[in-house]
């Protein structure tokens, strides 16, 4: 009987009843195939691989991470927080011992989700693999942590939670975000005031290939993993750079992707997009988790592979090695932020974000205090058009102790200014997570 | 009148059922595992011997013919062709000494993306036809969903062979290495298993008995001769079944239960959800590989009578050895049943010869003999108790895969537990908790009576593609052409009248509501946001269940 040489838990979950809308690309039928696949290669039969059943996030799990407003409830359905305790239970299994690496293949998507949340953006309305870390550092003594996107899609949202985090490094490779929604996610992307150089955005251009995937792993992304070392690798195993995927426009292929885990040796990876359903996901699926598990996927192969697959141009190729140098200075020696508030002080940013699946707008006034103690605390002011003025205040995970003091007396003062129809409270330091609401 | 024979490792029991009457015979004999027929003979002579032969409706055998010639290595040397396209090498799934890797390549829509070779097919079956095999097995990929692959193989191969197994004929469920190895056990014992039934209908015959015959499945029903006969690996662990069904009959179980088989090398443990027992999802496992046989969720601990005790590293343990039978019964090592005995739990055969036992042991290791009985009965106890939370606790995690399933689905917590077998008895008294524990009467024939009542079991699987106007069920080879509109109720419809009247051809005629069905999905697919029509899948079953209940 074939044995998988790592021990591998996936935890499968297609939400056969829950679509978006019901032509969407994020519907009901999205991991039918996928499934057929899996099972008729006999996966869950393979000694070493089990199949766990996801958690359910609670709430707490969710406002750990975001801001959620009016609430956790109003903005999430079932099925994103099966999503989002789907990954959870990816960490539990690794992080408890239960096998040595994970793949969290769930639906819905996380990885547009922001820090605030006021409904769907980019088919995301939690981001899974955020609240999963979050879950981690709450109840596992792991605190240096890398994401690594491969979606083809930015992940915006996963940028924006980990902006001002120095523990958690963002990498992210997709497609330009000149070509390409949600359009961001430039070189000069770099992280916040505090945490320069723990965002890398790698832009590749359209029609990057096997090749060019693999160079930027090998040339880019492991050195600074290497130098990094976090505790825990997690990919962001979006799937839509398949060259079969129907919105975007890249050339990459199904043992492309399970070369690149079996590069990267994720710990943990979640399923982000992926649109191809019947061509791309059932082959891209089954060489990620043969690649997770040890086992061989030299045999995995698109039935149109030969008739489709084109190997890369050599003006792509040539684009690409120039962008190596660009991205380990980012990482290397990142560019200080000029713009930093004093100690004692808050730099500001002033965001509008739109939510394309729900058609809202909003408008953020983020404010980041600068402290020798600790990260500094975060006070964001939120309206959008389905929410009046609202507000979320972390005291992050190192808070200090004056920064907790500030962060609840700023609470009460918002609240009594009564500006503010809701105020998240989002206290790590003594894990407390509340609001003030006025509904 | 319905006649019922287990077949067991040690044992093999026989009743005959009077549907007003009960149980009105019953008869139970060692079975000599080398003379299985002789075994099935002799005890349809005893069991018919003052019994109107004429009133006999049903035959129903269970035997572990297959299962052992399997578990022995008995088997006919069997050639096997695989053709899977993409995936895992298919080396991985070769078995026996002969198995031919065809190239070509069906997708997961049933689309055919490479033909199959038939040079290398021809060129495998002349080497086939050298070695002299004659019974052949082809498993493609996806042939479940397009079974041209396996058809062509077989079309190719009949002219070198006496008998080959298609999967797709199996079962309609998916899994490559499952579909190839129970293909693969299906031929192997194909030869040995019809010459055997050909026997017992011969002995039946010089009996006088004219009822049909029905094989038991580890499913807990049974199959017609004429189906068994071309899919003899059905017939596999048909044992704990038979046992478990004869529970159905014996007790009124309407809740979440657990039961008990104790033995005297193990004790199976079968799980009960509403009344019904647990269908295990994919198939049973058979000396570690996986196959597509459908079977009871059911488990074997080493724990049973004539586990042995023993002290390691100053802790008593009672199993999972069993070095022969009891001290009671002649043994020269103390067993769990010793214990009992002891502990004047049980009064079974020669009391003094336990007692003996253990006082010994006891000695041997510093204990008091008292402690050491009791010692070896709780290990005992705690072992199946540890063994059910766990099978419980596997069951209720058991993945699903629709919101609704995730938040309304129920958890198995059972209510009673109900034990039968040689010392079950004496061990409900010892498995503690807030549990009631029954131990039904008759229960040393319940495995003969289970088969004597199990009613037909089957299942087949309805697949479409609306967009290819197609709709298959693969074990039935059924093929239909079917319009755009096609819909979920149709394909209901179908599932249940195209099963009924295969059953029928069979011999066994049913109503369309005796078939539930268990699952029906209908995915609206999506081609570049335009419909590219449904993809409607049912599931039908006959359920396991008896004809009739005894209990009063
Ligand atoms: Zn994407
Ligand atoms: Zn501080």
């Amino acid at each position: 009987m074939l044995k998988a040489k790592n021990k591998l838990g996936l935890i499968f979950f297609p939400a056969y009843d829950w679509a978006i809308s019901p032509t969407h690309p994020e519907r009901e039928e999205r991991l039918l195939y996928t499934q057929d696949q899996l099972k008729e290669e006999g996966i869950f039969d393979v000694e070493g691989i089990v199949e766990l059943k996801p958690d359910i996030a609670t709430d707490i799990d969710v406002m750990r991470t975001h801001f959620c407003f009016p609430d956790v409830e109003s903005v999430t359905t079932q099925s994103h927080l099966i999503s989002a305790g789907g990954a959870i239970r990816a960490a539990r299994a690794v992080l408890d011992g239960e096998v040595s690496s994970a793949f969290a293949l769930v639906r819905p998507p996380g990885h547009h989700s922001m820090k605030c949340v006021h409904g769907n953006r980019g088919f995301c309305n939690i981001n899974n693999e955020a609240i999963m870390i979050e879950y981690i550092r709450e109840n596992y003594n792991i605190r240096r942590i890398a994401i690594v996107d491969t979606d083809c899609h930015h992940g915006d949202g996963t940028q924006d939670i980990y902006w001002h985090d120095p523990d958690v490094l963002f990498i992210s490779l997709h497609q330009d975000g000149r070509t390409l929604y949600p359009g961001t996610g430039h070189l000069r992307e770099n992280g916040g005031p505090g945490a320069k150089g723990r965002t890398i955005n790698i832009p590749l251009p359209p029609h990057t290939s096997e090749e060019g995937f693999l160079y930027v792993i090998d040339e880019m992304v492991l050195p600074i993993l290497e130098d990094f070392k976090p505790d825990l690798i997690v990919n962001s195993a979006g799937q839509d750079n398949h060259y079969t995927d129907p919105i975007t426009n890249m050339n990459f292929t199904a043992k492309g992707y399970a070369m690149l885990n079996d590069k990267l040796k994720p710990h943990i990876a979640v399923l982000e997009g992926g649109y191809s359903i019947q061509g791309a996901l059932p082959y891209v699926n089954l060489g990620i988790v043969l690649a997770m598990a040890g086992i061989d996927y030299s045999h995995v192969k698109e039935p149109d592979y030969d008739i489709r697959y084109h190997p890369q141009d050599e003006e792509i190729t040539a684009y690409i090695k120039k962008l190596k140098k660009e991205v380990l200075n980012n990482y290397f020696s990142p560019m200080p932020d000029y713009m930093r508030a004093s100690p004692g002080e808050f730099t500001v940013r002033h965001k509008n974000i739109y939510y394309d699946t729900d058609g809202i707008h909003e408008n953020q006034k983020e404010q980041i205090k600068t402290c020798k103690n600790c990260r500094g605390l975060l006070v964001i002011e939120s309206s959008s058009s389905v929410n009046p003025p609202s507000a979320g205040i972390e005291i992050p995970v190192d808070g200090c102790s004056k920064c907790k003091k500030e962060g609840y007396a700023l609470m009460e003062k918002m609240w009594k200014s009564r500006e503010f129809v809701t105020i998240q409270m989002t206290d790590r330091v003594d894990k407390r997570y509340f609001r003030y609401s006025q509904y | 009148m319905r006649l019922g024979i287990d077949v067991g490792g040690t044992h093999t029991d026989a009743v005959i059922v009077d549907q007003a009457k009960g149980v009105i015979a019953k008869y139970k004999v060692k079975t000599l595992k080398e003379d299985l027929l002789g075994t099935i003979i002799h005890s349809l002579k005893e069991i018919t011997a003052n019994q109107d032969i004429s009133k006999i409706t049903n035959v129903n055998l269970s035997t572990t013919l297959s299962t052992n010639a399997i578990v022995e290595n008995r088997l006919e040397e069997t050639a096997l062709f695989l053709s899977s396209g993409p995936g895992i090498d298919p080396e991985n799934f070769a078995i026996g000494n002969n198995t031919y890797i065809i190239n070509g390549s069906i997708d997961h829509r049933g689309s055919e993306v490479l033909g199959l070779d038939s040079i290398q097919l021809k060129k495998s079956l002349k080497e086939c036809a050298d070695k002299n095999i004659k019974v052949f097995a082809a498993a493609t990929k996806f042939s479940t969903r397009n079974n041209k692959h396996e058809l062509t193989i077989k079309e190719a191969a009949i002219p070198f062979c006496d008998y080959i197994t298609m999967g797709h004929e199996i079962s309609g469920l998916l899994s490559f290495p499952r579909r190839a190895a129970t293909a693969y056990y299906n031929s192997a014992v194909w030869r040995i298993y019809n010459n055997f039934i050909n026997s017992v209908i011969d002995a039946m015959a010089n009996i006088g008995i004219k009822a049909p015959l029905n094989i038991l499945k580890a499913d807990g029903g049974t199959m017609p001769l004429e189906i068994s006969r071309r899919v003899p690996v059905e017939s596999i662990l048909s044992g704990p079944a038979a046992s478990i069904m004869g529970i159905i009959a014996l007790c009124n179980i309407k809740e979440d239960s657990v039961i008990l088989d104790i033995g005297g090398t193990t004790t199976d443990i079968a799980i009960f959800a509403a009344g019904s027992p647990l269908v295990n999802r994919e198939g049973a496992a058979l000396e570690g590989t996986p196959t597509l046989v459908r079977s009871l969720e059911n488990r074997s601990i080493g724990i049973g009578g004539d586990s042995a005790i023993k002290i390691e590293n100053g802790k008593v343990v009672t199993g999972p050895e069993r070095f022969g039978p009891c001290m009671a019964d002649g043994g020269n090592m103390p067993c769990l049943i010793d214990a009992l005995n002891f502990k004047k739990i049980i009064q079974y055969n020669n009391r003094d010869a336990s007692e003996r036992g253990i006082i010994e042991l006891a000695k041997k290791n510093k204990f008091k003999a008292d402690h050491l009985a009791d010692a070896a009965i709780n290990f005992a106890a705690e072992r199946i108790n540890a063994e059910i939370e766990k099978m419980l606790f596997e069951l209720n995690s058991k993945p699903v895969y629709t919101i609704h399933d995730m938040i309304h689905a129920e958890k198995i917590i059972p209510k009673k537990i109900y034990i039968i077998g040689g010392p079950a008895k004496a061990l409900a008294d010892v498995l503690s908790g807030d549990i009631e524990i029954l131990v039904p009467e008759d229960y040393d024939v319940a495995n003969a009576i289970g088969a004597a009542l199990a009613r037909t079991t089957f299942e087949t699987e309805l697949f479409c593609d609306t967009g290819k106007g197609k709709m298959i069920i693969p074990n039935i080879n059924v093929e239909k052409n079917v319009t755009r509109q096609y819909n979920l109720d149709e394909a209901i419809s179908d599932a249940k009248t195209f099963t009924r009247e295969y059953l029928r051809k069979h011999g066994i005629d049913i109503n369309l509501d005796e078939l539930t069905i268990t699952e029906a999905t209908n995915f609206r697919m999506i081609n570049d946001f335009y419909s590219a029509g449904n993809d409607i899948r049912v599931k039908c079953q006959m359920k396991p269940n008896v004809v009739m209940y005894l209990h009063k």
